[in-house]
């Protein structure tokens, strides 16, 4: 399972959204700006405030690094 | 072997590289991030002919044109580091390698690789980055509803961040080093219409302060020499930009902001075969129209130097 922590104006939050679309990788997405419970999820978790924070299967992403998601989602570009 | 390789993935790369293909040269593009700063402003109002404002669509619309014309775009972490050059039969071939040692080889290059964000360099900056110091306003700002915030710098980067931060912070102080606020007049007038945004000039930053995230920050104030503590939960950071031309020096010729210095009428520096557009060169306004045209501009001028070589 992929969860993706966003804010509606992150751009690096919508180039792994793209990413995600492109590669057909289905993901939930938690609105931080909005979802209180989230952002307090978010920043527990990733010790930081910085979005995307990207959880694939547990593995924590801070950014939007297309490598390493390559590497965690075994995509071949 | 390319006839051009093109470095950077902002609106002067795109362009340029659109106009390589459409001359049907063998293109690539190079670049750590594609989008440039262009696809971080929400709000673009002045580019001719685009009406969805929408900096990142706008990218993403030059993107499809690049695509479409079948350009190869490699995005490599931290771009390229390394520029040198071999002779094959008495021309000259480029070698570009990336962090990785990836080697890429052109007949020609165009620079396009931008700047990124000055650091402010004081204790703090880097230990609580993303934790709570950011230099995304864009990114970050609505992480911030209801608490207190610290904008460093003045000028319109700081002031649009500063506006930004007001639709969500309860309270937003803007700190600039100089005696007066440089931003626009239209946005300082918004900023003093929301009531939330404190001045503080001749605020020279001193430290971050915090525990787990950021609690406060210091400053001296120059008028009285004092140094003063705020509390404040965030740091935005904007305070200008520096080119990305580090892998350039030894290559071409930079000016003493470290910007590409190039022919204003043929974008091309001061090594033969290696032209640069948008802002990293010293071209006299950095806008995303004039990256465009730049861009543009470099790879016709390119185009004829391949064939008249």
């Amino acid at each position: 399972m992929v969860k993706i922590y966003t804010t509606p104006t992150c751009v690096y939050c919508r180039m792994a959204k793209d990413f995600f679309n492109q590669h057909s990788v289905q993901y939930e997405e938690h609105n931080v700006m909005e979802d209180l419970k989230a952002r307090e999820e978010m920043v527990s978790k990733s010790g930081q405030m910085g979005v995307p924070v990207i959880d694939v299967e547990g593995e924590l992403i801070i950014g939007f690094d297309k490598e390493r998601l390559s590497e965690l989602l075994h995509i071949t570009s | 072997m390319h006839d051009v390789i093109i470095v950077g993935g902002g609106a002067a790369a795109m362009s340029a590289a659109i106009y390589s293909a459409r001359k049907k040269l063998s293109t690539l593009i190079i670049t750590d991030e594609f989008g440039g700063q262009t696809s971080l402003q929400p709000e673009i109002c002045n580019y001719p002919g685009f009406l969805e404002k929408d900096g990142y669509v706008l990218m993403k619309n030059m993107r499809k044109q690049t695509d479409d014309l079948g350009v190869e775009i490699k995005e490599t972490a931290d771009g390229i580091q390394e520029v040198s050059f071999r002779d094959d039969h008495g021309k000259e071939i480029f070698t570009l390698k990336d962090k990785n040692g990836n080697i890429y080889e052109g007949r020609s290059v165009i620079i396009a690789s931008g700047k990124k964000p000055r650091k402010l360099g004081v204790p703090g900056e880097d230990e609580f980055y993303n934790k709570g110091v950011t230099y995304c306003a864009t990114c970050d700002a609505p992480l911030f509803g209801g608490k207190t915030v610290a904008v460093v710098g003045g000028g319109n980067t700081g002031l649009d961040s500063a506006l930004l931060l007001s639709k969500y912070a309860d309270k937003v102080y803007v700190l600039e080093s100089s005696d007066k606020i440089k931003g626009d007049q239209v946005t300082q007038d918004k900023l003093k219409e929301s009531g939330l945004t404190e001045f503080l000039i001749n605020a020279e930053m001193k430290e971050i302060k915090g525990k787990k995230f950021v609690n406060a920050i210091v400053y001296k104030d120059k008028t009285s020499g004092e140094e003063r503590e705020l509390a404040v939960d965030g740091v935005f950071i904007a305070i200008g930009m520096i080119p990305n031309s580090d892998f350039l020096k030894g290559v071409c010729d930079l000016n003493q902001w470290g910007e590409v210095v190039i022919s204003p009428r043929t974008n091309a520096t001061s090594h033969v075969g290696v032209f640069a557009a948008g802002d990293i060169t010293d071209v006299s306004e950095k806008q995303t129209i004039i990256a465009a045209g730049e861009g543009a501009k470099a790879a016709l001028q390119c185009y004829k130097w391949l064939n008249s070589n």
